[in-house]
């Protein structure tokens, strides 16, 4: 016999994929943007080999769907290195590694954004090259990359909705089991839909503040 | 364990099979959501203001909500209010939605970039406002507006990869099938993540030679 009637319990429950959902996106966010920001930096620096062998591998991640590479990692890697992989980890792995391909362009675009007057300024003044990047090129980069990078993130959001096809129970998997249970596809989903709707708002209304906190000593300020 | 992709020689034809689905769904959906998305893209500019607002809330909402929420939505949804249709048919409608909210951004994009001197010389002319829309503002619009829609197109390919949880067999559901048959998931899933990259790259290729073709008369504004 089941229990086909909503119960509170099932808000519990969404508040947990909600919070599973949340949790992933932000630790691989985190370790995609420090990836991407660092291959930025090979780039920056023109390190010979190790630079084309980056933009490879970010252009493979880049045109491949996610779903795709969420596989390879969680069925392709066990089967091939014989390692064990449990689907958080598959999940961990493939959305970090996405965000960092996209980081990686939107890092390349932002410092070329600076003009190479600037760069050659300050080299005149004898800063070094690490000097120029860290003073010079840095805080415009970020100010420059911080729309794109929201952009970004608001699309990494829903991306992560893709783990609950291995196994992860998150918001998108909680969704699916409720779906089962009650059989009510158009209360569950619209449900599972507001709570994604506006969590992609929250983080694109932080996205904007950052933003024009960021831009404050280069905006407009009137005559 | 050694990479062999000797294995997957039978396969191909199985999955090309797959592959040719993919590029139906694709074909018909991007038809879709080019009509959506003009007819949406005119409701945004049009000066009535609930079509303004109800453009904008479709856009809005279909770009914020996770593909996969949308497709489950539609898939179990649809069955529930008496309309039985197939994974195929499920799968382009929710594609051509999702794209048709992407799809009628780049339109209105390229329907805002329309100099007002043409605008002006039509008034001028004595056009009815409904001759100047349809043949001197959308064919304009939709001619600048290729290039983006291509990168639409890329990204619904991408996208596509998701039917196969509705049990569509595309390419990346056929692969799925593959993979379990001969227990190397690891080969065939490098396969398909090459194949899809591929795949997109012709697509972007196909796409700037046809923007360049149809924008010819016009190359210094839009190269």
């Amino acid at each position: 016999m089941r229990y086909t009637n909503f119960t509170p319990f099932d808000l519990v429950l969404l508040a947990q994929g909600l919070g599973v959902s949340i949790g992933l996106f932000l630790v691989t966010t985190l370790i995609g943007t420090l990836i991407g920001i660092a291959l930025g930096v090979v780039r920056f620096y023109r390190v010979p080999v190790l630079m084309q062998v980056v933009t490879f591998i970010t252009e493979l991640l880049k045109n491949s769907p996610v779903l795709v590479q969420l596989f390879l990692v969680f069925f392709g890697f066990p089967n091939f290195f014989h390692i064990n992989v449990t689907p958080v980890t598959a999940a961990v792995i493939t959305l970090s590694a996405n965000t960092a391909a996209f980081v990686y362009v939107i890092a390349v675009s932002a410092i070329e954004s600076i003009g190479r007057d600037q760069v050659e300024a300050a080299r005149v003044f004898g800063l070094t090259r690490w000097q120029v990047l860290r003073h010079v090129i840095a805080p415009q980069a970020l100010a420059f990359s911080i729309g794109p990078l929201t952009a970004l993130m608001v699309n990494q959001l829903q991306v992560t909705s893709l783990i609950s096809v291995i196994g992860v129970m998150d918001l998108a998997k909680i969704g699916a089991n409720l779906n089962l249970r009650t059989l009510q596809p158009f209360i569950v989903w619209t449900a599972v839909g507001i709570l994604y709707y506006l969590a992609a708002k929250f983080v694109a209304l932080l996205g904007g503040r950052l933003e024009k906190r960021l831009r404050a000593y280069s905006s407009f300020r009137g005559l | 364990m050694r990479f062999d992709l000797g294995i997957l020689r039978p396969y191909v034809g199985f999955l090309a099979e797959g592959a040719l689905l993919t590029a139906e769904v694709c074909v018909l959906a991007l038809i879709g959501s080019v009509i959506l998305g003009m007819l949406v893209a005119i409701a945004r500019t049009s000066s009535v203001r609930w079509a303004q607002w109800l453009a904008f809330a479709y856009v809005d909402l279909f770009r914020n909500i996770p593909f996969l929420v949308q497709l489950f939505f539609f898939y179990y949804g649809l069955p529930e209010i008496g309309l039985y249709i197939d994974a195929f048919t499920t799968g382009v409608i929710a594609l051509s939605i999702a794209g048709g909210a992407y799809a009628s951004d780049v339109i209105r994009a390229g329907i805002l970039a329309i100099d007002n001197g043409i605008l002006e010389a039509a008034e001028v002319s004595g056009l009815p406002r409904r001759v100047t829309f349809t043949k001197i503002v959308l064919p304009i619009a939709l001619r600048t507006s290729v290039r983006p829609l291509g990168s639409v197109l890329i990204n619904m390919i991408l996208t596509s990869s998701i039917l196969s949880t509705i049990t569509l067999n595309e390419l990346t559901g056929n692969a799925k099938i593959v993979a379990s048959e001969t227990f190397r998931p690891f080969e065939v899933y490098v396969v398909l993540l090459v194949g899809y990259a591929v795949l997109t790259y012709i697509v972007s290729i196909a796409i700037s030679a046809l923007h360049r073709r149809l924008n010819r008369d016009l190359v210094e504004q839009v190269s």
